[in-house]
């Protein structure tokens, strides 16, 4: 071992004295002077060291030991007695950290709650078949229901089974999907992935998320949809929050509802009481946030799944997680182009 | 689409002491979303959404049927007022109709009059107030009368300039357009056909209507009109959307017609549209009223079980409180032992199976009233094998607390990022309608984009991006192969982040990778497994940054959720620095690898520091069974250096004892 080496050695441990000063007197002689000790194992290799270099390696490591035994010294059985001056003042020195994309955390949280409950998590094809996209899920090429998913087409020739390819303006290419993977009932899916349309502004952007709920099996009911939509309800925005169905209209779904989730900052009533006065909520409609869409799957949909309508129901439920996420108390995002433009001075803040 | 109904209007329709705010909240549970109410110089203006299956309640007729069947599930009292209109008188002097070439095909419905001697009036102010309410323009009777009647009664109409008709040979043709020829709407402005629009043309050829869409100027109304053409059509609601969506002209007649409004309630207007037009105009019938409707469809009777019913339901709700529901919505029903039939309304194309019932029972019931359970059946086991999302999030949580940012950029990439990505551009896929120049490829990289990141955040010196996405891979005659990437891009030195990605892979229990420099470039390296013959990605270092890109497929497959245990040492080590000074392009990684395979006593070497050419190696020793002494780690020092001096041309930093 060279000398510079063997000094090197001796100011680690001198290092890991300093840090360990305010230990028991117990745990720093196992630390240092035990037969495995730091010190113990040092000292025997002072034999590799250089003849020549005995010497200076001899004196520091008597100044080793000498600081060990001070250090010992002053600590006496578990009391600790170190009285060095420490600025609790000092700012702290931060090590570098990023932080996970709010759409993946609300991604996680969403998956998280839906497995609690029995869903399973998949994922399907983000550029896809017209017949998974729209004709599968009972809406024909021609049909005006489809102005209303702006849909970007790939320029790609299109097959004389399942039609142009897309890129899939809703999560709902899945259900159909989840019915052939599967085979048959029971169905609980999660499916969570980009979609894109052709539309930009402040609430809009090309290329978004979406989850969508789809449960399949005998005796699948209104009910069941409520229950599932109360209970993410309660989970994702806290306590005391409600859910409600009103009369909506998808191609895919029968009957077809608009899910709304009860405001946070006016517990659903539409007023906040300030200075003995009521005033109108103005961060909700009425009391109500509309989310997205669900309903009972329509037969149509089922039978393109190869599952029998008269032997089993089921439900569906979509929403962009973009609004879904933006409605959490106090998150005040007014602008979701931000969550995709790689700011960092709005990342960092997640 | 929407649609906004005064509250006075619809009082006209409907007889009820509800208050507006009532109307508003029991409306949106059971019927159309009432988004809000405006207040029009004191009156109360509903904004109703109505949606497109229900093209039936875009009117304030439609909306008042519907207040009338769910307002007194609320426990308030309303009721449909009858429509009582006269019939359209006979005429006194007679004007000959218009020779109609009818094409079955192309329009199911054309019903006419012509009312002469209309007198150029004012609209009256309650007509006015109404149109100003809806936010329509208001110009004088004889035009505000066919859009306040559309408005009414939601079937549209159109007043065609009698006397342009007859100077052209009082002929009508329903035909379809051939490509390139030409017609001005009547707010002047011109269009070239692209061939298939359903028009009218009269005798001589010429395209005189838009029908259902929007009137040419050759035949509309202008300040020289006296007598005047009302007529309705039911075009073809697929040809209509084609006509409107070609030359988007997207009028409310074109939305009602695109969606199936039904034919039937052109009577109706008909005979609202005529006593307007002598009431306020003075007009006088001038003829018969033409009427074709070659294919009246009948509804058809559609049947419901009380088990079908509770199996969407999940409670048993009797069949007679259901059929009174469905007659609010003037359904005929009947009920035989366990099955109920109805037949919607004409106007109802939208309940056809028995789930449409379902849907109409069920929201005037109230979706409010039906209970919330989490449901009892069996959770399916049957998961995705090739996907771990799990382990996903994990590794995103882990690189963000070392440091690393995650974003989200775009799937689609401009011209430029695409040819930066490594692929020629016909090895991208291309959206063929983009919205934007900028977001037109399928990308095949996302380091392009976590480039563009890092660039666009030029107020950070030290900054480490990644992101987990698809990359799109182009197949033959297929769907793309979508191939879930992860890709870090970062400005910090190459040790740095191969340090960052070494460590992922501990955590994720990926042991055994090493990176092997393309022959082509020593800038590009695989990530490879030791014994496995697929690289699970790149590495490069190019222009200062650093890229990774990993295919997260070969990640799950290699991951583990826990290590393998290996037993604890039962000795103490021995461990040591030592330095040597190598010569430039050295490949250490090649040179750790060659002193750890040294001899069998060497459990570990890792680089410590580098100073100038000098590297420091801190060599752990180990002898399984016993302490291990100096004297057993003389040789192997010693051969440490030779070997360094031999085959690396190195050379040791100091001297070694003896």
């Amino acid at each position: 071992m060279t000398i510079t080496t063997f000094l090197e050695q001796l100011a680690d441990i001198e290092a890991k004295l300093q840090q360990q000063a305010s230990a028991t007197r117990s745990d720093l002689e196992k630390m240092f002077l035990s037969n495995n000790g730091l010190f113990t194992i040092i000292s025997k290799q002072i034999t590799e060291v250089e003849p020549t270099d005995r010497k200076t390696a001899g004196k520091a490591l008597n100044q080793l030991k000498t600081a060990i035994e001070t250090v010992l010294a002053s600590s006496t059985g578990r009391e600790v007695k170190d009285k060095r001056w420490v600025d609790l003042t000092i700012p702290g020195e931060k090590p570098e950290v990023g932080h996970v994309h709010p759409i993946s955390q609300a991604m996680a949280e969403i998956t998280g709650i839906f497995e609690h409950i029995g869903f399973t998590r998949v994922r399907y094809p983000e550029v896809d078949w017209d017949w998974y996209a729209f004709e599968s899920l009972n809406m024909s090429p021609s049909h005006p229901a489809r102005d209303e998913w702006e849909t970007f087409f790939v320029d790609l020739p299109r097959s004389d089974e399942k039609g142009q390819v897309v890129l899939t303006p809703h999560t709902s290419n899945g259900q159909v999907r989840e019915m052939e993977r599967l085979g048959e009932p029971p169905i609980r899916m999660i499916n969570i992935a980009r979609c894109y349309r052709r539309q930009q502004d402040v609430t809009h952007t090309q290329m978004f998320h979406q989850f969508e709920g789809l449960v399949v099996d005998k005796g699948i009911n209104i009910q069941h949809l409520k229950g599932t939509l109360d209970y993410f309800a309660e989970q994702f925005y806290g306590p005391g929050t409600k859910s409600r169905i009103r009369p909506f209209h998808f191609q895919f779904t029968e009957p077809s509802f608009e899910v709304d989730f009860s405001c946070h900052i006016c517990s659903g009533t539409g007023e906040i009481a300030q200075d003995g006065k009521t005033e109108k909520c103005r961060f909700c409609k009425s009391g109500w946030h509309e989310v997205g869409g669900c309903g009972m799957v329509h037969p149509n949909v089922l039978k393109a799944g190869g599952i029998d309508p008269d032997v089993y129901t089921g439900f569906a439920f979509g929403w962009g997680i973009e609004r879904t996420y933006t409605l959490k108390k106090g998150l005040e995002i007014d602008d979701i182009r931000l969550l995709y433009s790689g700011d960092f001075k709005f990342l960092e803040q997640f | 689409m929407n649609i906004l109904i005064p509250h006075s209007w619809l009082l006209e329709h409907l007889d009820t002491e509800a208050t507006p705010k009532q109307i508003q909240d029991y409306l949106s549970l059971s019927g159309p979303s009432v988004e809000r109410i405006n207040d029009h110089n004191g009156e109360p203006v509903y904004d109703i959404e109505v949606t497109t299956n229900r093209v039936d309640s875009m009117s304030i007729r439609g909306i008042a049927r519907e207040a009338a069947a769910i307002l007194p599930q609320f426990g308030v009292v309303a009721k449909l007022k009858p429509l009582n209109l006269p019939n359209v008188s006979k005429a006194n002097n007679p004007l000959p109709l218009p020779r109609i070439l009818e094409n079955d095909e192309l329009n199911n419905r054309t019903i006419c009059v012509v009312l002469s001697s209309v007198n150029r009036t004012e609209t009256p102010k309650w007509m006015a107030d109404r149109l100003e309410q809806i936010e329509m323009n208001v110009h004088d009777a004889v035009i505000d009368i066919t859009n306040y009647i559309t408005h009414e009664l939601g079937y549209p109409c159109h007043a065609f300039d009698y006397d342009k008709l007859v100077a052209t040979g009082n002929e009508i043709r329903i035909v379809e357009a051939g490509a390139g020829e030409t017609f001005e709407t009547l707010d002047g402005e011109s269009f070239t056909a692209v061939g298939g629009e359903v028009v009218f043309k009269n005798g001589e050829g010429t395209i005189i209507d838009l029908p259902s869409i929007k009137g040419t100027k050759n035949t509309s109304i202008d300040e020289s009109t006296k007598n005047v053409l009302l007529l309705m059509e039911s075009i073809d609601a697929k040809k209509v959307r084609f006509a409107s969506m070609t030359h988007s002209i997207r009028t409310t007649a074109a939305q009602l017609m695109e969606k199936n409004v039904d034919p039937n309630l052109a009577s109706d207007v008909m005979k609202m549209g005529v006593k307007l037009y002598q009431e306020l105009c003075q007009a006088e019938v001038s003829s018969e009223v033409y009427d074709h409707f070659p294919n009246k469809i009948p509804p058809t009777e559609i049947s419901l079980t009380t088990i079908k019913l509770s199996e969407y339901l999940g409670f048993k709700l009797s069949l007679e409180d259901a059929a009174k529901m469905l007659e609010k919505l003037e359904c005929n029903t009947s009920i035989a032992g366990d099955v109920l039939a109805i037949t919607p309304p004409s106007f109802r194309p939208d309940i056809a199976i028995p789930a449409d019932i379902i849907e109409e029972v069920a929201r005037i019931y109230g979706y409010h009233n039906i209970p919330s359970v989490l449901m009892p059946t069996a959770i399916p086991l049957n998961r995705p094998k090739a996907t771990n999302f799990g382990l996903e999030h994990r590794a995103k949580e882990f690189l963000s607390a070392i440091g690393w940012q995650e974003v989200y950029t775009y799937s689609m990439v401009s011209e430029t990022e695409a040819k930066t990505s490594g692929f020629n551009l016909e090895n991208h896929l291309k959206v063929s309608n983009p919205l934007t120049d900028d977001k037109v490829y399928l990308r095949r990289s996302l380091v392009p984009s976590l480039e563009s990141v890092i660039d666009g955040n030029t107020e950070r010196s030290s900054i480490s991006v990644f992101e987990l996405a698809n990359i799109y891979i182009p197949q033959e005659k297929d769907l793309p192969n979508e191939e879930l990437t992860l890709a870090m891009v970062s400005n910090r030195d190459y040790r740095t982040v191969r340090g960052d990605l070494e460590l992922l892979f501990t955590k994720l229990h990926i042991y055994n990778t090493l990176i092997s420099p393309l022959e082509s470039d020593d800038q590009v390296g695989n990530i490879m497994v030791n014994g496995t013959p697929d690289s699970i990605g790149q590495i490069a270092v190019k222009n200062g940054r650093v890229t990774i890109q990993l295919k997260m497929a070969k990640l799950v497959q290699l991951s583990s959720s826990h290590p393998t245990y290996k037993a604890l040492p039962k000795t103490a080590a021995l461990i040591e620095d030592l330095t040597f000074t190598l010569k430039e392009k050295t490949k250490v990684g090649e040179l750790i690898k060659a002193l750890t395979n040294a001899d069998s006593l060497i459990e570990e070497v890792n680089l410590k520091t580098i100073y100038n050419r000098n590297f420091t190696f801190t060599i752990i020793y180990r002898h399984p069974d016993q302490p291990i002494s100096s004297e057993m780690v003389a040789p192997i020092r010693k051969q440490l250096v030779a070997l360094v001096e031999s085959d690396w041309q190195g050379h040791l930093v100091g001297e070694l004892a003896n």
